[in-house]
C-alpha cells in the first residue's frame, strides 16, 4: 500500500507506463479478492465499501430488471445499508417482503418459498448478520432460485451481503448460488473505505456512479489504488489464514461467553449457538442500558458496540434483537463483542473482569431490578 | 462620477431589511417559518441527522459517570417519584427526605443512556441542602449547565431528572 502511495502512483486508466504499473497492481488485487470467494476476476467491481456494494447491487440490479417485476424479498435483520436502499425503492413503487427470523435469528427457507411471487426479481438476504453473527441459509435459497428458474421463473436473482462473513468462514459463490455478493475491506483488516461487489457473469446491473469507463463501465471513478492493493493483500492473507483464525477466535469467544454466563446473572445470549460466525458474541444484560455499559467499558480499554437506541442515533433499539422476539429492554441492553486475530486469552480475561465490575455498578444504579417502594 | 446609492444607509431601508429578516427567521426563540412547516417526517430526519454526530463528554460528566453520587433508595423517604421517557425508555427514580421544607437527603436510581445516569447524580448534589421551594424552581437548563453541557439530542436526560424532582415536590 505504501508503494502505491509513493512509487506506484499512476492512474490505472492511463496508457503510459506509470498507469500500467498501477493497473497491474489493481489486477493482482482483483485476483486475490476473487480467489477469496471463488469468483472470476472480471466478476468483481471495486467500490468504496460495503454500503456502496449493497447500494450498487440492489439498485443496479433493480433498475436493470424492473420491467420483469418489482417485488423484492429480504429479511428483517439486514444491515442498515440494505434496509435503506430497499426503503428508497419502496418509495418508488417497489414492493418489499421482509421475512421474519426464528428466535435464533435465522431465516426459514419455507418463508422464502411462500413469499415468492411471479413478479419477484430479487432476494437479498445477508450471509451472516453483523450484530448476532447468525449464518443464513444462502445455499438453500440459491438452490430454491435454481429450481424456480428451471420452472420458468427466470428473472430472479440472489444478492447476499457477505460483509461480516468474508474472511471469517469459507465462501464460494458457486456453492452459495448467489448472483451478487457484497464485501468490505475493513472487516478483512484492510483500510476503511474500500470494498468489492461480486456480479456473476451474465448478470446485468446499471452503474450508479456514471461518467467513466472504470470497472467495465459499472462503477465510474478513478480507482483508489492504494486501498485496492491493501484489500488484495488482506484478502490473500485472510484466505491463507482463515482456518487458523477461525479456530482461534472461536476459542476466545467461547471462553469469554463461558466466563460471562458463569459470573453474571440475568443475561441473554442472542442468536443461534452453532450457526454463527466464530468471532461474534451478542449478549443482552437485563436491567441496564447498552450505551451506559459501553461508556463504562471504554475508559478501561474495552471497545464494544451496542444495540441501544441512544447509541445508534435513532429512536429505536436494535431491530435485529427485536426481530428475535425480545422486548425493548433486552434490545437496549444488548452488547456486541467481537474478537479478532490479535486478541489473546489475557484480553478475554481482562474484558470479563471489566465487564463484571461495570455490570455490577450499573445494576446497583438501576431501578428496573428494584420494586418501587410505597411512600407512607 | 455616478452618484453613490446611499439608500441602503437610510433608517427606513435598515428597518425594512430587519423586518424581512425577522419574517424569514421567525420570532426570537422560534424556528423560522420554513422549519415550522417541516413535516414530522422531515423533523425526524433532522433529529436523526443531528443524532449521528459523536457525543462530547466533559470531565465533570465523566466524573459523575464513573463515580455517581447518592445512588440508591431511602428506607423511609418523605417522597418517591419515578419518571420514564416514553420515547427511549430512560427511567429515573428519586427519593427525598424533607424536613422543615429542607431537602436533607436525596437518592436516585437511573436506567438509560449516560446523560440520564449523570443527570441524576448531579441533580441530587444540587438539591441536597436546598429548600423544597427553591429546588422546585430548578430548570433543565441549569441542570445541563451543572453537568457540563449536553448535546441537544441528550437534553431529554436533564428534563427527565427535573420531571422526577417536580413529581416528588408536587406530592408533598
Amino acid at each position: 500500500m505504501s508503494r502505491s502511495l509513493t512509487a506506484n502512483f499512476g492512474n490505472p486508466s492511463s496508457v503510459h507506463s506509470f498507469g500500467q504499473q498501477a493497473r497491474a497492481a489493481v489486477d493482482r488485487a482483483r485476483r486475490e479478492v476473487a480467489a477469496l470467494i471463488g469468483a472470476r476476476q472480471n466478476e468483481l467491481i471495486f467500490v468504496s465499501g460495503g454500503t456502496e456494494a449493497n447500494n450498487l447491487a440492489i439498485r443496479g440490479l433493480c433498475e436493470a430488471v424492473q420491467d420483469h417485476g418489482q417485488h423484492i424479498i429480504t429479511s428483517t435483520i439486514e444491515h442498515p445499508s440494505v434496509r435503506g436502499v430497499l426503503e428508497t425503492l419502496e418509495k418508488r413503487g417497489w414492493e418489499v417482503s421482509r421475512l421474519p427470523v426464528s428466535e435464533k435469528g435465522i431465516v426459514k427457507i419455507e418463508d422464502v418459498r411462500s413469499a415468492l411471487r411471479p413478479d419477484t426479481v430479487l432476494i437479498s438476504v445477508m450471509l451472516a448478520n453483523n450484530e448476532i453473527g447468525t449464518i443464513q441459509p444462502i445455499t438453500e435459497i440459491g438452490n430454491l432460485i435454481r429450481e424456480q428458474r428451471q420452472e420458468g421463473h427466470k428473472n430472479l436473482w440472489l444478492h447476499t451481503d457477505a460483509v461480516q462473513a468474508a474472511g471469517r468462514i469459507q465462501l464460494n459463490v458457486d456453492e452459495l448460488g448467489c448472483d451478487l455478493l457484497s464485501l468490505s475491506g475493513h472487516k478483512l483488516y484492510a483500510p476503511k473505505g474500500i470494498g468489492a461487489l461480486y456480479v456473476r457473469r451474465g448478470v446485468r446491473i446499471f452503474g450508479q456512479n456514471v461518467g467513466g469507463h472504470q470497472e467495465r463501465e459499472r462503477r465510474a471513478g478513478t480507482e483508489n489504488v492504494p486501498a485496492i492493493v491493501a484489500l488484495g493483500e488482506a484478502a490473500r492473507i485472510a484466505r491463507e489464514e482463515i482456518e487458523q483464525r477461525s479456530i482461534e477466535v472461536r476459542r476466545l469467544r467461547d471462553r469469554f461467553e463461558a466466563e460471562v454466563t458463569r459470573r453474571i446473572n440475568d443475561v441473554v445470549m442472542n442468536g443461534d449457538r452453532d450457526l454463527r460466525l466464530p468471532h461474534l458474541s451478542n449478549i443482552s444484560f437485563r436491567y441496564i442500558e447498552g450505551e451506559g455499559l459501553l461508556i463504562n467499558l471504554d475508559p478501561q480499554g474495552v471497545a464494544v458496540s451496542t444495540g441501544s437506541a441512544c447509541s445508534s442515533g435513532t429512536l429505536e433499539p436494535s431491530p435485529v434483537i427485536r426481530a428475535l422476539g425480545h422486548n425493548d429492554e433486552l434490545a437496549r441492553g444488548s452488547i456486541r463483542f467481537s474478537f479478532g486475530k490479535d486478541n489473546t486469552e489475557e484480553d478475554v480475561d481482562y474484558a470479563v473482569e471489566v465487564l463484571v465490575a461495570a455490570v455490577v455498578r450499573l445494576r446497583e444504579l438501576s431501578p428496573l431490578n428494584k420494586t418501587l417502594a410505597q411512600v407512607r | 462620477m455616478p452618484r453613490r446609492n446611499d439608500a441602503h444607509k437610510t433608517s427606513d431601508a435598515r428597518l425594512r431589511r430587519t423586518q424581512q429578516f425577522s419574517q424569514r427567521c421567525g420570532r426570537r426563540g422560534e424556528p423560522p417559518p420554513h422549519i415550522r412547516r417541516q413535516s414530522r417526517f422531515e423533523a425526524v430526519k433532522t433529529l436523526k441527522r443531528r443524532a449521528s454526530t459523536p457525543l462530547p463528554y466533559t470531565a465533570t460528566f465523566k466524573d459523575h459517570l464513573t463515580n455517581p453520587r447518592n445512588v440508591g433508595e431511602l428506607p423511609n423517604p418523605t417522597v418517591v417519584a419515578e419518571e420514564t421517557n416514553p420515547v427511549c425508555g430512560d427511567r429515573l427514580r428519586l427519593s427525598l427526605i424533607i424536613k422543615n421544607n429542607q431537602i436533607e437527603v436525596a437518592k436516585y436510581l437511573a436506567y438509560g443512556c449516560p446523560p440520564t445516569l449523570v443527570s441524576g447524580s448531579v441533580l441530587t448534589e444540587m438539591i441536597i441542602g436546598r429548600s423544597a421551594s427553591e429546588a422546585a424552581n430548578l430548570t433543565s437548563a441549569e441542570l445541563i449547565e451543572a453537568v457540563g453541557g449536553l448535546p441537544g439530542r441528550k437534553h431529554h436526560a436533564a428534563s427527565l431528572a427535573i420531571e422526577a424532582l417536580r413529581a416528588c415536590l408536587s406530592s408533598i
